[in-house]
């Protein structure tokens, strides 16, 4: 409570005022007049001067307030740094996050008198610290009143960037109550304003805001770390073409950074690692750049290891590997096209494999058997060696996909081969099986290592049979129904398929494959209907398998003229298609939006196609030893909303997500043929690395944050000066409010008349007046 | 009368039992075969010392190549369905034909337009009837095509063989003549009566003497038939980039016609 006097509030102010003006003229001018008169002046000024007041006081009628109110301290937005970098290391073997929960608690105990609002940043918005503890993130921490938004910060996720002008920009355009100062606790490494013209940034993010930002400087020492700063590459990388990569590696602390070895290599589905460059870097001047020459011959999404041979005493090892994901393309498919003699089906599969400009097609045909009585020297035939040797070693990494039609693989020295394109295959490669009186079983296959990366099995006994030549009509499987790469095809002619002419006789399809035709009434030997189409995936590549050797009634028939013969290019379209992970043909998307952190929670997004109905299974296995690290489902509702996964906390490495699509209405099996409930399947291969890009740099910059502050108007302090920080003071506000007159007005009328009475007296006595 | 009751439902049912036996209509692997099959129009028929021609032709195809070909060729008729049933068909004759039918017409624009390949067969070189007469026709197949020469650069002429010219029954211009679709022959004109050259009697005689070379010629025939068929086959294969070092060396060697 507190009291005060003032007029009384009949009068306007300018009317007291001018009622004051007169006092004090009129008790000037009495001093005038005293001066140049003799006798006691001293009596008549001092009761001159009281007439005076109290005729001032007869006007104004003083009257008294009493008020009860209370100090109100301005708001204050405290920005603190939760981006995954606050837990490098920090002063005084601490982390940053430690170093930034003992800010918040100076600050809290500096700014008594404001109003703390603490707020996370990092990525998007910034999020209210409090929220950390509302959702129970910290476990076993403390949150009682004392330094409770340290205890928040102690509890939030780290986040994948770091976006101080976003969060800026944010709070700026907040309805809610604006802020009187800002505080911002960082390591100053931003994604964010960048390291030039921080402040400016700063300034344009706070737009109509003017509010002072001070920064507090969570770390200014770099720890003794050799990283891996960056990886970038050259240009757009493309499949077969060399691709230079730039390795940025940074040395800080005073490490011995004279000769880094860095070493690149890709992750395989399995086995160790394929180096494809190395080198030594010279980062004793705080960074250096490497550039290294790779070649990649598959197209894809492809993993590269970058790692460095750190020197003695680095803290942070975990930015020693990096792992970077280099998305290939393929400037046009490189086709090996190999056919065991000339046919209908040879002649449709080459006249599309030329007619698309996309397609860079190299073909060998089997022209002459050593049957052949050709009936003229060599030198009159316009025939070449089959160069089965240079292609399949020399050559094939060149290649996107090898078809193999109808091709036996004893005559011409194929056999020899087939662990290499086994190889191939594992390695990324695409291969297609396409039927006919040579390929498959009597192809002779059965048994080999190239069989065993096919999507069916064969038969590898002496008494297999290899060929059916009853005519039939391919049936399209559930799974044929609902996979993309039939669509451009069901588009043209439905689900009806011409007559074929007898069948490759296969067996069951792998584990893994996908059946997308089937024959109607012939069974495998587990009683399934045996696969005409299939699809598999081996290791980093994909294998088609086709039991038929009609495909060019598609191209050419009375039946194909009812699709203007369109249906087999849209068809061996969407093969090559799937073979090369064309997304058109991909069953669902599978994302990582905010990539993968080791030792975090990650999130999968599946985007599956609008319509498909059904199961997804996620599967994701190791890269390199194909250990099965997690299996997820969802259900998909044939609406193609996105489906958010938590694939929960997975070690440093590479990756391979397997998404299999089961439609609801394929039903059961009746037949005990698994293998044809299958679904279409689609995969993403992805890596996790400790810390990601926010650990590359280690170092702090609390230049940039001092920018910042002096570019506001805000000071730049450490942890440790909080206490000089300039903030705000607080407000009174007042709550309640009582006024009394000192006098009733007749009163202070009777008092200023005696007084006046009183100076006549004193006047007249003393000759004055 | 009961006897003919049991004999008529014995027959019934060995024929129902047949129709349920899957039909191996050609067996695994022939569908794709090279079939060399005659076109006819109007009310042609075909008959005559040629019929055994295209058998021949298949015979030598798979003699001397990996080719699968047909054995007893058939014929098909420019108005049916079955013209689109495979990419390959000669149409041969000796006198001017009549005028296609708007059906005949409409069938072999579209065998052309799914990218058939058809053979027109000058059986009569010397009148040139006939050869005029199908060109006519064709030209109100394809309005936009017109017929050029094409010789040893053209991919027909090293399919197989390295032919330096095309020779049949008779000798003729050493070019053919053909209507081009995206840079490959579809239509292709000979003036040369192939067919004559390779038709063979059942006792091994040749009905057709060969002029002005005798067999040799006949065998350059033969091998331009099956420079046709592996065309056919294998579209412009040999034009691959891969083929050309050992082509042109060989081409190099040739001594000059």
């Amino acid at each position: 409570m507190t009291t005060s006097l003032a007029p009384s509030g009949d009068l306007a102010p300018s009317y007291q005022l001018l009622a004051a003006l007169l006092t004090v003229l009129g008790i000037v001018l009495l001093a005038l007049e005293l001066k140049r008169s003799r006798g006691s002046r001293l009596l008549a000024f001092a009761t001159g001067s009281l007439a005076s007041i109290g005729l001032l006081c007869a006007v104004l009628r003083p009257v008294a307030i009493q008020s009860k109110g209370s100090l109100v301290g301005p708001r204050v937005v405290v920005l603190a740094d939760a981006s995954r970098s606050i837990d490098l290391p920090g002063p005084a073997g601490k982390t940053r996050r430690e170093e930034a929960v003992r800010a918040l608690g100076e600050l809290q105990k500096h700014g008594a008198e404001v109003r703390l609002y603490g707020l996370a940043f990092g990525k998007g918005a910034p999020t209210p610290l409090t929220a950390a503890l509302a959702n129970g993130a910290a476990e076993g921490t403390q949150s009682g009143p004392e330094n409770r938004l340290g205890q928040a910060l102690l509890a939030a996720r780290p986040m994948p960037r770091s976006d101080l002008a976003g969060a800026i920009e944010s709070v700026a355009r907040a309805a809610d109550e604006r802020p009187a100062a800002i505080v911002v606790l960082s390591d100053g490494r931003f994604d964010r304003p960048g390291e030039a013209q921080a402040g400016e940034a700063i300034r344009a993010a706070l737009g109509t805001l003017t509010v002072p930002v001070h920064a507090v400087s969570l770390a200014t020492e770099a720890p003794r770390d050799a990283s891996v700063r960056a990886v970038r590459a050259a240009g757009a990388a493309v499949a077969h073409q060399p691709l230079t990569l730039r390795v940025e590696i940074g040395c800080a602390g005073g490490l011995d950074c004279d000769e880094v070895p860095v070493s690149l290599r890709e992750l395989r589905e399995s086995g160790e690692p394929t180096l494809l460059a190395s080198g030594k870097a010279n980062a004793s001047s705080g960074s250096a750049t490497l550039e290294l020459e790779v070649t990649l011959d598959r197209a894809g999404a492809r993993i590269l290891e970058v790692s460095i041979d750190a020197p003695d005493g680095d803290v942070v090892p975990d930015n020693d590997t990096r792992y970077v994901t280099i998305d290939v393309a393929r400037d046009r498919v490189r086709v090996l096209h190999v056919a065991g003699r000339p046919t209908y089906d040879v002649r449709a599969l080459r006249m599309w494999l030329k007619a698309d400009a996309s397609v860079d097609v190299v073909a060998f045909f089997i022209l002459r058997t050593p049957t052949d009585d050709v009936v003229a020297p060599s030198e009159e035939l316009a025939l070449i060696p089959f160069p089965v040797d240079e292609l399949f070693s020399e050559h094939l990494p060149s290649f996107d996909a090898v078809v193999l039609q109808d091709f036996n693989a004893a005559p011409y020295g194929l056999a020899k081969h087939l662990r290499s394109l086994a190889r191939y295959v594992d390695k990324g490669g695409g291969l297609i099986m396409v039927g006919g009186p040579d390929a498959f079983v009597p192809g002779n296959y059965a048994g080999t290592p190239l069989a065993e990366v096919l999507p069916v099995e064969l038969d590898r006994g002496p008494d297999a049979q290899g060929v059916d030549v009853a005519s039939f009509v391919p049936r399209t499987t559930e799974a044929g129904r609902a996979a993309p790469v039939l669509g451009p095809l069901r588009d043209l002619i439905g689900e009806e398929w011409p007559e074929m002419p007898g069948a490759n006789v296969v067996g069951d399809a792998r584990p893994g494959a996908t059946v997308l035709l089937e024959h109607p009434t012939r069974r495998t030997p587990k009683g399934g209907p045996m696969p005409i189409l299939a699809l598999g995936e081996h290791g980093s590549g994909r294998t088609i398998a086709l039991a038929i050797d009609g495909s060019h009634r598609l191209l050419f028939s009375a039946f194909a003229a009812n699709a203007a013969g369109r249906a087999h290019g849209a068809f061996w379209d969407a093969l090559l298609g799937w073979l090369m992970r064309d997304p058109r043909f991909e069953p669902a998307v599978v994302e990582l939006a905010d990539g993968c952190i080791a030792g975090e929670d990650t999130t999968l997004t599946l985007r599956p196609l609008p319509g498909q109905k059904g199961d997804a299974k996620i599967t994701i296995r190791k890269l390199g030893t194909g250990e099965e690290a997690r299996t997820l489902s969802a259900k998909l509702d044939g609406k193609g909303e996105p489906l958010s996964l938590d694939a929960g906390k997975l070690q440093p490495g590479g990756y391979s997500a397997t998404v299999e699509i089961v439609p609801s209405d394929a039903g059961a099996p009746s037949d005990g043929a698994a293998s044809a409930q299958r679904g279409p399947t689609t995969r993403r291969d992805f890596a996790c690395e400790r810390g990601g890009d926010e650990w590359a740099d280690t170092r702090p910059d609390p230049e940039r944050l001092a920018a910042i502050a002096a570019a506001t108007g805000g000071k730049s302090v450490t942890v440790d000066q909080i206490g000089s920080l300039p903030l705000p003071a607080a407000t009174q506000i007042a709550a309640e409010r009582r006024v009394s007159p000192l006098l009733p007005p007749w009163a202070w009328t009777l008092g200023a008349a005696m007084l006046v009475g009183a100076h006549w007296i004193v006047r007249r006595r003393g000759g004055l007046s | 009368m009961r006897a003919r009751v049991t004999s008529v439902l014995l027959v019934v049912v060995a024929l129902l039992l047949v129709a349920l036996v899957p039909r191996p209509s050609r067996a695994f692997g022939e569908e794709g075969a090279f079939n060399p099959r005659i076109l006819l129009t109007g009310t042609a028929r075909w008959e005559g010392a040629r019929t055994t021609g295209p058998a021949r032709w298949s015979e030598e195809l798979t003699r001397r190549t990996s080719a699968p070909a047909r054995l007893t060729p058939t014929t098909v008729r420019a108005d049916a369905p079955a013209l689109l049933a495979e990419p390959f068909a000669i149409w041969g004759g000796e006198d001017d034909v009549p005028a296609l039918t708007d059906r005949e017409v409409l069938g072999i624009r579209r065998f052309l337009a799914l990218g058939g390949v058809l053979f027109v067969d000058d059986f009569a070189p010397e009148s040139g009837a006939f050869g005029k007469a199908a060109r006519r026709e064709l030209a109100r197949v394809l309005p936009d095509g017109a017929p050029i020469p094409i010789g040893t650069e053209n991919v027909l002429f090293r399919s197989f063989y390295l032919l330096r010219r095309a020779v049949g029954r008779v000798e003729g211009e050493p070019k053919l003549e053909a209507i081009l679709r995206g840079g490959v022959p579809q239509v292709i004109f000979a003036k040369h009566d192939v067919l004559g050259a390779l038709a063979r009697a059942a006792n091994g005689t040749h009905p057709f003497v060969v002029v002005p070379n005798g067999e040799p010629q006949r065998e350059q025939a033969a091998r331009l038939a099956v420079n046709i068929a592996m065309f056919v086959l294998c579209s412009n294969y040999k034009d691959d980039q891969v083929h050309a070092p050992f082509l042109m060396r060989r081409r190099a060697a040739e001594p000059s016609p």
